[in-house]
């Protein structure tokens, strides 16, 4: 069996420069990113859903997200549902501040500090909630929790800085298709010796399909694609 | 400068690098403490969600973009505004200019990348007067 990583949260702050909530946002996703759920936690640059490619869109498809925002405009929590996919929790430092003055966008004061840190473990208590529930990479959503589909795990942790999801374009049927962690799904079956057969073609089609959405009339043209797509890997790496 | 035309300064908004910090906090130099009259800052997630009034303002004026790193996010998204970019900044170009400042640290840049983001501001400061001096003059610069 691959054994792909642990599942984990993307954390997505609006960074907004010019209030000093947007520093909270950014300050607040930081310490839960290095500090309270490090291990547990991703990110990526909010206008990489834009300036990026197809593997920073799918990010809030792979990982369950939490958009922090610094004001009611929320344009992490929108910009995230519109480029990438709907985040699983949202939070506006505005609606969690006790002091109205937190300081300058450049400079918090201590209330600002401290709305640092409150920001930080409200949202280390949703990374918890969303760890304990399972997250459908095809339908960017939770599954139903009554389901006993086995639910996937996700790949190796990327960052903020662009090198987003692993992501393979192909051709199937005639028609060019973005393929979400095909790279690291060939990497795993090959590191595990696995060499192309029937039997292996299966297997590939089952671990893309808990990550894309293959239609059923489809289906055999993706073995036919990833028969010829993992040989042409194989050689690769081989050689 | 008139107040009808600031400069616009876009930082990157860059949270898993250090440089992403240098550019917010140059950015912050800039437009505060040298040239507070003749700038204006835009949020780089106000353009990503196409609010209308950043819109407005990086298109109704000339901009310096502040990047850091080589997906050049604020360039990008000041240009798919319909601005017009002045000049850009890679932080890294920068460091590699003031190689004596090493900046370390996102959420708290050390005593290097502060004076990294200093050392940024001035030439900004540098480029804004001459911005201001071409628009004056009725002159091109470039």
């Amino acid at each position: 069996m691959v054994d792909l990583p642990q599942k984990k949260v993307g954390i997505v702050a609006c960074s907004g420069e010019e209030r000093a909530e947007g520093t909270v946002t950014r300050l607040a996703a930081l310490q839960v990113l290095e500090q309270l759920r490090a291990q547990d936690t991703v990110t990526i640059c909010l206008p990489l859903f834009l300036a990026g490619g197809e593997g920073d869109r799918a990010f809030a498809r792979f990982y369950p997200t939490i958009a922090i925002d610094g004001c009611d405009r929320r344009c992490a929590a929108k910009a995230t549902e519109m480029y990438s996919g709907k985040p699983a929790a949202s939070v506006v430092v505005a609606d969690l501040l006790r002091e109205r003055s937190i300081g300058t966008a450049h400079r918090l004061n201590e209330a600002g500090r401290q709305a640092v840190d409150w920001t930080a473990e409200h949202t280390a208590r949703l990374v918890d909630e969303l760890l304990d529930r399972r997250w459908d990479r095809r339908a960017g959503e939770f599954f139903d929790e009554h389901k006993t589909t086995e639910a996937a795990e996700p790949i190796e942790a990327t960052c903020a800085c662009g090198s987003g999801i692993p992501v393979q374009m192909v051709e199937i049927a005639g028609q060019r298709v973005t393929l979400i962690a095909l790279p690291v799904i060939f990497r795993q079956f090959h590191g595990v010796g696995r060499l192309p057969s029937d039997q292996v073609t299966r297997e590939l089609l089952d671990m893309v399909k808990i990550y894309n959405v293959v239609p059923a009339e489809q289906e055999a043209d993706y073995l036919a694609m990833l028969e010829q797509e993992y040989a042409a890997y194989c050689a690769k790496v081989t050689t | 400068m008139t107040n009808d035309h600031r400069i616009v300064i876009v930082p990157c908004s860059g949270i898993g690098k250090t440089y992403g910090s240098v550019s917010r906090e140059a950015a912050y130099v800039a437009t505060e403490d040298l040239r507070p009259a003749e700038t204006q800052l835009v949020a780089l997630s106000l353009l990503v969600l196409g609010d209308e009034q950043a819109r407005a303002e990086v298109a109704d004026n000339v901009s310096i973009t502040i990047d850091g790193c080589q997906l050049a996010c604020a360039s990008k998204m000041v240009k798919e505004s319909g601005g017009t970019i002045a000049k850009n900044y890679a932080v890294l170009e920068v460091y590699r200019r003031h190689r004596q400042f090493k900046p370390q640290g996102i959420g708290e840049l050390n005593a290097g990348g502060q004076q990294l983001a200093q050392a940024l501001a001035e030439e900004i400061a540098q480029e804004i007067d001459a911005l201001t001096l071409a628009e004056q003059t009725g002159g091109q610069h470039g």
